[in-house]
């Protein structure tokens, strides 16, 4: 019996009566009486008075035998008293009735019933309890009651459920409950849909609570996922402009592709990407992949306003560097007033001529305050933005040397993603165009911007082109016939007042089609947008100050509908203060590999914060969380942070966390029914050692060109060498000699010129339907040009995409090992074969475990058993822990920047994939 | 989209990009990327058949024939772009053939425009900017009825 067990039935045995002896000197019969079960009198005196009917006797039959009869004699009592007898029996039903009417510790009142009779919610209702059993249930519900309250001491949901779910309440709880992690704007309406999970300091949603995999599949490649992208933080960077890329250069390198110069994302008209590395690092210490957006030019002023979208997780790392490299050391306090160095050249007018409003940092202190008091007076603020910093934490810096002034814009921007071929559809359908105010004319100022805005013809006529484009986003089929990372300003009315009143399906205008607007079309489809028209007001802080404090209360709005005297129009005239600012970006689709090109396209809505809600699409579009963020990127064929940057700090953080987490999962079950991944020969089932990888084969590499023998390493390098379209290791190795110098980490390769060149290697020599011209330019492969390769960038790991040739899935930690010769032979010969299978391993733990247990299993019973998975150290080499000839899943050429398999590798012996066939 | 093979109609691009690798502007391969982009995706109906190179041949043939047979369409239209044509052509005749001559054809042929985009690889200060380029690639559209019974 285990441990628990035997704990288990004590506890239950605990009450009781272990045996029942009667035992008073008196009574000599009792207690030996008491276990026979049927007593007979079979003594020469009793004889007499009581003679057996039947000649039974405990089985046996004595039939006037007398030999049989002697046989007990010694034990049988000769004669009992009925007194002494009835005493006896009744102490036996006393402990047993005892026993009967004692409930256990463990078991409730309802433990008594029969489980077809128990129902829901009886342990809270006795009255859904049999009557006989109500006041046993009565007095245990009582106790625990008691018990609790002794734990608590106080019961902070004192008051009724109506009371706390008051407006006012309930605001102070959420905001209460903010100050922990950042809530995104549509958190309400998340956590009601999704598994909410906390990360990075947020609370996102992680996937929907219904079924929807398939669907949001669906969705990304024929219609539109939309998802709430508002936890990427926005840095914002102002200065001069060469004083920025200057500062900016030592960031990135031009050798991983286009940095912060390149033409077009400079001129604002496209959102550029780049990977960051620590100052001067490159190409070791890298950061992770950012986007950017620069504003676009104003005429005559070399001020330039960049805004760097980051992952969470990359934040902190990024922040430091930033200011280390635009020397912004001085942090500007908060509490007064934002300064602006520099005179900002926006078109529309800055100051907001708000009399009766507070200046914001003012505002906040007020709220807080509101949160500290008791809210009585002063009405509860919802939390707009970040409500976890501390209102004097510092979000700006400036140098007094260069001028730059860095500003943390986090949750300041609403970020919304489209993903789908229809998401411009979406957009057109559920914007529209600001209407232009009527009282532009007037001479007295207005406090909302739209009217000051308005005043200028300028901006007018730049709405009025800006607005075409949009409608010309009508006549597109596909979000990828735009050129990628197209950049729009647009202003648009409040969409509240543009609501559908039943759900539509939304689909590209016919007759805009065919329409005759072609020729903007098609500047639109070669050139993108103009330049000046990817100017928006949203750039401007004080216009986004006040759209986000001027937007009219749900309530006010509902009010205002419900006095339309046809229900259901549209609100006219718009009121003033409903226009909103924003800025749509293009999201590139697929961009690896041949198939599926543009897969996944979409566009990125900016908007001021405050207004998420409003913004959440509500057409007919499907929401995805992070579940569905990841699988976007697998299936784009694009790398994810941070699960697919292993050299990066939040990458790294981000394995050991997840190795934590399954090494926890795995743990929860009982040993028995954990998997063995020793006999399944997986050496790394929790996490992907590429430090170790790298190491290994560098050793191999060195050992195979030391002794220049193929055999004794299971998968010698010239070997492999040889066969040029296997593929690529999965790093490119260093020379003995500089490995003398041990590194401390690998590195994911970014070298275009490397990765293209490690692409053509690798790349299928011929391959069904394609047709393939090497390149003359590149280097041909040789044993000459790989070292070269090698020297060059040492122990660096390679992302490549794998395609599996027949049925299966990678799964998670899965292990690629390299084909031999004969699986390469066998898959040519044999088409249904489906490569190799790993043959069980020999768990040696286990049977020394168990060679151990067998001796000493008298003296521990219950010995516990745990077993470790390897430790990385201790783990066999992993190089040579799949037999040679193993699992052959070969991978298919690495394109250059494209694939994200580099934590996904397919099973052993599963599917192999390999294009050489 | 109640349609089963819906997904021809998106894999027409690899038929063109296949195919359309004409003789445009001579570029340096080291420099720039060539990515091209899908052709436009046009409304499709219930008995348009875009024709592609990836799937199998009588899988093609098979869908079209069930759409005449059991489909309950009188006619329809088999789009082919590019290195496609031919087996657009191909099923075409084949299903007149099949039919025994009660299927009649009318081709059409169009020409589509296609977008590339060409990528700078290395893009420093006053690096190249990124290029778009058109080019022309044909298709044909083969009506497949049969005629009316006057």
């Amino acid at each position: 019996m285990s441990g628990a067990k035997h704990r288990m039935r004590c506890k239950k045995m605990r009450n009781q009566p272990s045996s029942v002896t009667y035992s008073s000197p008196g009574w000599h019969n009792g207690g030996e009486t008491s276990r026979s079960g049927h007593w007979h009198e079979h003594t020469p005196q009793g004889r007499g008075h009581s003679a057996p009917p039947s000649g039974w006797f405990r089985g046996h039959h004595v039939g006037g035998n007398v030999k049989g009869g002697q046989g007990y004699s010694q034990e049988l009592p000769k004669y009992i008293t009925a007194s002494t007898f009835a005493k006896a029996r009744a102490a036996e039903v006393k402990a047993m009735l005892k026993a009967v009417t004692k409930t256990t510790g463990s078991s409730h009142v309802f433990g008594a019933l029969p489980k077809h009779m128990r129902r829901r919610a009886m342990s809270h209702n006795t009255k859904r309890l049999p009557a006989r059993l109500r006041e046993g249930a009565l007095k245990m519900l009582e106790k625990s009651q008691q018990a609790g309250q002794k734990e608590k001491k106080e019961q902070p949901k004192s008051k009724s459920r109506k009371a706390r779910r008051r407006h006012g309440n309930l605001l102070l709880e959420f905001n209460r409950r903010q100050r922990k992690n950042v809530w995104l704007e549509t958190h309400i309406w998340h956590a009601k849909r999704f598994h909410m999970v906390k990360r990075w300091g947020y609370c996102l949603g992680d996937r929907p609570t219904y079924k929807c995999y398939r669907a949001c599949y669906r969705a990304m490649s024929n219609y539109c996922l939309l998802q709430d992208l508002s936890y990427y933080c926005c840095v914002e960077l102002q200065g001069q402009e060469e004083l920025l890329l200057g500062a900016l250069s030592r960031l990135t390198s031009t050798e991983t592709g286009p940095t912060f110069a390149a033409g077009l994302c400079l001129s604002g008209r496209r959102q550029g990407s780049a990977v960051l590395y620590r100052a001067d690092q490159y190409p070791t210490q890298p950061l992770g992949p950012v986007l950017f957006l620069w504003r676009p030019r104003s005429a005559g002023s070399t001020h330039r306003q960049l805004w760097i979208w980051v992952h969470p997780s990359l934040k902190q790392d990024l922040l430091p560097e930033l200011q280390l490299v635009c020397q912004c050391s001085e942090a500007v306090v908060p509490p007064t007033p934002v300064p602006l160095p520099a005179p900002e050249p926006d078109p529309a007018p800055g100051p907001t001529e708000a009399p009766d409003r507070e200046p914001p940092a003012g505002r906040k202190r007020k709220r807080k305050s509101a949160l500290g008091g008791s809210g009585d007076t002063v009405p509860v603020k919802k939390i707009l933005g970040d409500g976890t910093r501390s209102p004097l934490t510092p979000v700006t810096w400036m140098s007094d040397s260069t001028g730059i002034v860095i500003r943390d814009l986090t949750m300041e921007i609403v970020r919304y993603r489209l993903i789908g071929p229809l998401s411009h559809s979406v957009l057109t359908d559920a914007l529209t165009p600001a209407s232009v105010c009527e009282a532009a004319s007037k001479p007295e100022t207005s406090c909302f911007w739209w009217p000051e805005h308005c005043k200028e013809e300028s901006n007018m006529s730049l709405h009025r082109e800006q607005a075409d484009i949009f409608h010309l986003l009508k006549g597109l089929c596909s979000t990828g016939e735009v050129p990628s990372g197209s950049v729009l300003g647009l202003t648009v009315d409040d969409p509240r007042l543009t609501l559908p009143g039943k759900r539509i399906k939304v689909a590209p205008d016919v007759q805009q089609l065919e329409g005759e607007a072609d020729d903007g079309r098609r500047a639109l489809m070669l050139q993108g947008v103009p330049e000046h028209c990817c100017q928006s007001a949203l750039w401007d802080q004080a216009v986004r100050h006040n759209v986000t404090h001027s937007k009219i209360p749900e309530q006010e709005l509902n009010r205002m509908k419900s006095e339309l005297l046809v229900p259901g129009s549209r609100l006219r005239p718009t009121p003033p203060q409903g226009r909103v600012p924003l800025l749509l970006v293009q999201q590139p689709g697929k961009q690896a590999g041949q198939e599926m090109a543009s897969w996944g396209a979409g566009w990125d809505l900016l908007l001021p914060k405050g207004w998420g809600m409003a913004f959440w699409v509500y057409r007919d579009v499907r929401i995805g969380g992070q579940q569905e963020a990841l699988k976007h990127s697998q299936n784009k064929g694009a790398s994810h942070f941070p699960n697919d940057f292993p050299d990066c700090p939040a990458g790294a953080s981000f394995l050991q966390e997840q190795e934590t987490q399954l090494l926890d999962n795995f743990k929860r079950r009982p040993p028995a029914k954990r998997p063995n991944y020793i006999k399944h020969g997986c050496l790394a089932p929790f996490r992907c050692p590429w430090q170790q990888l790298a190491e290994e084969w560098e050793m191999i590499v060195r050992e195979g060109e030391e002794g220049d023998l193929p055999a004794p390493p299971p998968r010698p390098q010239p070997q492999l060498q040889e066969e040029t379209s296997a593929p690529l290791p999965q790093e490119v190795t260093s020379r003995p000699d500089s490995a003398a110098s041990p590194r401390s980490t690998v590195i994911v390769l970014r070298n275009r010129k490397a990765l293209r060149t490690v692409s053509a290697w690798c790349r299928p020599t011929c391959s069904r339907g394609r047709r393939w011209r090497q390149p003359a330019q590149l280097e041909q492969l040789g044993p000459a040009s790989v070292e070269r390769l090698r020297t060059a960038h040492p122990s660096s790991l390679v992302w490549v995409r794998l395609s599996l040739l027949r049925k299966g899935r990678p799964s998670l930690h899965a292990m690629i090992c390299v084909p031999t010769r004969e699986d390469l032979q066998q898959l040519r010969t044999d088409p249904a074969c489906c490569g190799p299978q790993e043959p069980r391993h020999t768990d040696h733990f286990m049977s020394r475990l168990k060679r151990r247990r067998k001796a000493l299993k008298p003296a521990s019973s219950s010995h516990k058993e745990e077993r470790k998975p390897p430790e990385p150290g201790s783990a066999p080499s992993l190089t040579q822990g799949p037999e040679p000839g193993s699992a052959p899943s070969s991978t298919q050429g690495p394109e250059p920047g494209s694939a994200p398999s580099s934590t996904l590798r397919p099973e052993p012996g599963s599917a192999p994939s390999s294009t050489l066939a | 989209m109640a349609e089963p093979c819906s997904p021809a109609a998106k894999c027409l691009a690899q038929s063109a990009a296949a195919g359309g690798e004409g003789p445009g502007v001579e570029m340096d391969p080291v420099e720039f990327t060539l990515r091209k982009r899908l052709p436009r995706k046009l409304p499709k109906r219930r008995n348009d058949v875009y024709v592609n190179m990836k799937t199998d041949f009588r899988a093609q043939l098979a869908r079209c024939q069930k759409l005449l047979d059991g489909g309950g369409q009188r006619e329809i239209c088999v789009h082919g772009l590019g290195l496609a044509i031919n087996r657009a052509i191909n099923i075409a005749l084949q299903l007149q053939a099949s039919s025994q001559g009660a299927l009649q054809l009318a081709a059409n042929t169009s020409t589509v425009e296609l977008v590339d985009d060409l990528e700078p690889e290395e893009a420093g200060l006053g690096g190249a900017e990124p290029l778009t380029h058109t080019r022309n690639n044909s298709a044909i559209h083969i009506k497949v009825y049969y005629p009316d019974p006057q």
